[in-house]
């Protein structure tokens, strides 16, 4: 078991923080988190929704997909100073993908809070043709653009929010064992 | 090295400059931003060791430092200013850098008091680098700081504590800036106070601290097996001086990571500076890592 | 040093490679022991010792030109081999002129370098190369400083940059690895990038390793030595190309497995660099064929106890299971129980 996986813990605001902005890829905050403190603003994915008119501090806005709340995520981060603290809950793959966005705005790790929600499936990289395959459940998949079969190792790149996959039987062609579901 | 003392100038009343060269004219070991050195300064009765900060480029000729005459300096501060002249020869280690500027960061906030001023001046000879600098002195020292500084709306002076409003100015800075701060304890726990304060994460918050010291009180070892005793003095290792005086204990990264040197301590109690031993084995004290540990006891014996 | 280069061999397709008996003799045996396990291997990085490897600070030897050879087609194929993140460009500069003054130090007959101030002359004799450039000025030279020098240096490279109590790998030349990927590691932090390697992690091997490397000083270089095997004399065993060698693994059999399998030797340098902090990382890979490694009577003996006796997780992740009883089987007849002295050198003059 490699040694670089990620650990999870629960979501909790930080006392230490002047300021929190938690984005989630699910369609509402986490409970009870508008008891908690003021200045927190909580950014959600509700497809078909109605879209989000401006950006002010505050509340909850409904981004229309997962794409857009990143792609704003940045401009957000840029207007923002010391003491911000950030959250992000949902896939594996897009909490790393927030977190990035997080560190380029000059975010440190230990101003990040990452929380994994929803199924157990990983983003994978193929080591042989670079290509990103999404949402996969179980550690053999192939490569849908070169067809490598690929064996998803545990070793994690948190820069490209994806876990490496290598062809399964390159040694020898055609002998690929029985694929496991990820239960973590 | 042995260099020379090749200028020596007055900042203020009681900052002195001076400009370190080599005795022949080779290049020294460059000394990156944030580095120091430290000097064995010549006493009646003892040598002192000081770390300074290097405030010239990391590939200028010559080291050039500043050193500020303590009041109530033990001497070694007190002998540069009174005592020391152009041409005389200092015993100076290579430098060492425990204050690099965090190169991921975008921008540097660098917060600094008197002579906390000198790493910083390293710092402002890298081409291209992204600052706001503030810097807090003595009234009468301001003119003599501004000759060391550039001008422009990035650095600003502060004579009294009124006019550096810590909070606002940390509140208002974006998420891509590291905060630096070196001066005086008090000045430096202040500021860092404020930035917990106001949410700082302190993986970006950076003080100067020349590190601590290598070496320690002086002890005696005797080591039963080779029937021998031997006296380990302030500034060197267990292992430095069994090995001078003929014996060949085994060692291998002589920085105490790989285990290879471990004694077993039979009586006194060993100060463990290593990173080998479990919390348990430390405890225990019975046991020592000789290239980097020392003695809490005046003395100890050990199984060699 | 004196040093006689071959003008050309290959590393992969015919497989060329050889080593003469000088190269035979100097090459780097990993193994003090009968027994093999991780440990903090790190000793100072100074002249001389145990192997004839350690005389210069960067090791240049007979395959020099087969060698840079072999890493300009790997990069010609996939350039991302080589890379460095944009916060290390001091750590480029510092790495340039780290190597190029020693090679042209310790070589002198191969290598030179004049300065007039920020002008720099640097001749490379074994690549036919005339470089004036500007230190510090990047689009003097034809690539960035990193991938210029490090096309001239064997072995694969790291640039770690130190932060926050940590070592990151921000940077790297990496074509000659023991299947890791820098395009997917770069970036990452010290047990991160080491994530992979099993039994370590449960000794505290890479805290001790991470705090001793947090304290390097500069002008103060350490070493150590590591070990896998290779099926042929590949350099790039990279993930990336693992279809095009992992076949050649599978075809190892006994008849074959003296002539193609060979055992390969990382030794491992690390430098504080003066200007950027960072730390360079140099993996210098030694390659020999088994059956020149039985040349010398006491690296076959323990060649035969080491691999018998691995523990099997070590076995596993150094790529061995496949083949392991095969190279056991091998030199299982050189081994007439005798008693062997520790250390590494061969005891040997002559072949």
């Amino acid at each position: 078991m490699s040694k670089n996986r990620p650990v999870y813990e629960p979501f909790a605001l930080e006392p230490s923080g002047r300021a929190h902005l938690v984005v989630t890829s699910l369609d509402a905050p986490p409970e009870g988190i508008e008891d908690s403190f003021d200045n927190i603003e909580v950014w959600t994915v509700k497809h078909n929704g109605p879209g989000v008119p401006v950006l002010a501090a505050g509340g909850v806005r409904p981004f229309r997909s997962t794409t857009e709340l990143l792609a704003q995520l940045g401009h957000r981060l840029g207007r923002e100073t010391a003491g911000l603290r950030f959250y992000a809950i949902g896939s594996e793959a897009f909490i790393w993908d927030a977190y990035n966005i997080g560190v380029a705005a000059g975010l440190h790790s230990s101003e990040i809070s990452l929380h994994r929600a929803g199924p157990f499936v990983r983003r994978v990289y193929c080591s042989h043709c670079r290509t990103m395959i999404e949402d996969v459940p179980a550690n053999i998949v192939t490569c849908p653009s070169c067809e490598a079969a690929l064996f998803v190792r545990d070793h994690f790149s948190r820069r490209l929010a994806a876990f490496m996959g290598v062809k399964v039987d390159a040694e020898v062609p055609g002998e690929i064992p029985a694929a496991e579901v990820f239960t973590s | 090295m042995k260099l020379k003392i090749e200028a020596i100038g007055q900042l203020t009343s009681g900052i002195r400059k001076f400009t370190l060269a080599p005795v022949d004219g080779s290049p020294l070991p460059r000394a990156g931003a944030g580095s120091h050195v430290v000097l064995e300064i010549p006493g009646p009765n003892r040598v002192w060791k000081n770390a300074y900060s290097i405030t010239s480029a990391a590939d200028a000729p010559a080291y050039e430092i500043m050193v500020r005459r303590v009041e109530k300096s033990r001497g070694g501060s007190a002998w540069l200013h009174d005592h020391a002249k152009v041409g005389d020869m200092l015993e100076v280690s290579p430098p060492q850098n425990l204050f690099a500027p965090q190169r991921k960061a975008k921008r540097h906030l660098l917060l600094s008091a008197g002579i906390g001023i000198t790493p910083f001046l390293s710092y402002l000879k890298l081409p291209g680098l992204a600052y706001e600098m503030h810097h807090c002195c003595k009234p009468e020292d301001e003119a003599a700081f501004r000759t060391l500084l550039p001008f422009g709306p990035q650095v600003t002076l502060h004579t009294s504590r009124n006019t550096l409003n810590l909070e606002a100015l940390l509140k208002r800075q974006k998420l891509d800036t590291h905060l630096s701060v070196c001066g005086p304890e008090s000045f430096m726990d202040v500021v860092l106070a404020t930035a917990a304060h106001v949410g700082w994460p302190a993986a970006k918050v950076h003080k100067e601290s020349f590190g601590g010291a290598t070496g320690g009180e002086p002890f005696v070892a005797h080591l039963k097996r080779s029937g021998m005793t031997v006296n380990v003095g302030r500034e060197e290792s267990l292992l430095d001086v069994m090995e001078a005086v003929g014996l060949t204990p085994p060692c291998l990264c002589r920085g105490g990571a790989c285990g290879e040197c471990k004694l077993t301590v039979l009586d006194g109690v060993p100060a463990h500076h290593d990173h080998y031993l479990s919390e348990t084995e430390r405890a225990a004290n019975n046991a020592i890592m000789i290239c980097v540990s020392r003695a809490k006891t005046p003395e100890l014996v050990l199984d060699f | 040093m004196k040093l006689s280069l071959k003008p050309q061999e290959t590393f992969r397709d015919d497989y060329t490679y050889s080593n003469s008996d000088e190269a035979i003799l100097r090459f780097p045996f990993p193994f003090p022991e009968d027994n093999y396990m991780y440990s903090v291997n790190m000793e100072p990085h100074v002249r001389g010792g145990a192997s004839p490897v350690y005389n210069a600070v960067f090791d240049i030897d007979e395959h020099y030109v087969g060698d840079m050879a072999d890493r300009a087609i790997t990069l010609d194929q996939d350039p991302l081999r080589c890379q460095v993140l944009p916060h290390m460009e001091t750590a480029e500069w510092d790495t340039l002129e780290l190597l190029m003054e020693n090679l042209a130090n310790d070589y002198p007959e191969h290598f030179s370098l004049t300065k007039n101030g920020d002008e720099w002359h640097w001749i490379n004799r074994p690549l036919d190369l005339d470089q004036k450039f500007t230190f510090g000025r990047a689009e003097t030279l034809p690539f960035g400083p990193f991938e210029y020098i490090t096309r001239q240096v064997q072995g694969d490279f790291s640039l770690q940059d130190q932060r926050d109590n940590n070592l990151y790998m921000d940077g790297g030349m990496v074509t000659s690895q023991a299947d890791w990927s820098l395009n997917f590691d770069v970036g990452m932090s010290f047990h991160e990038w080491h994530g992979p390697v099993p039994l370590a992690h449960e000794s505290g091997v890479f805290d001790r390793a991470l705090q001793y490397l947090l304290r390097m000083q500069y002008g103060k270089p350490v070493r150590r030595l590591n070990w896998t095997m290779t099926a042929n004399p590949r350099l790039d065993t990279s993930p990336e190309n693992y279809p095009l060698w992992g076949p050649e693994k599978a075809a190892i059999t006994p008849e074959n497995v003296g002539h193609r399998m060979c055992l390969r030797v990382e030794l491992q340098t690390l430098y504080r660099l003066p200007r950027s902090n960072a730390i360079l990382f140099s993996i210098r890979g030694y390659l020999i064929r088994l059956e020149e490694l039985a040349k010398v009577k006491k690296w076959a003996v323990r060649m035969h106890r080491v691999i018998r006796d691995l523990h099997p997780q070590i076995a596993e992740y150094k790529g061995l299971p496949r083949y392991r009883q095969y190279v056991v089987d091998y030199f299982a007849p050189h081994d007439d129980g005798r008693v062997l002295n520790s250390g590494i050198g061969p005891e040997q003059d002559n072949i």
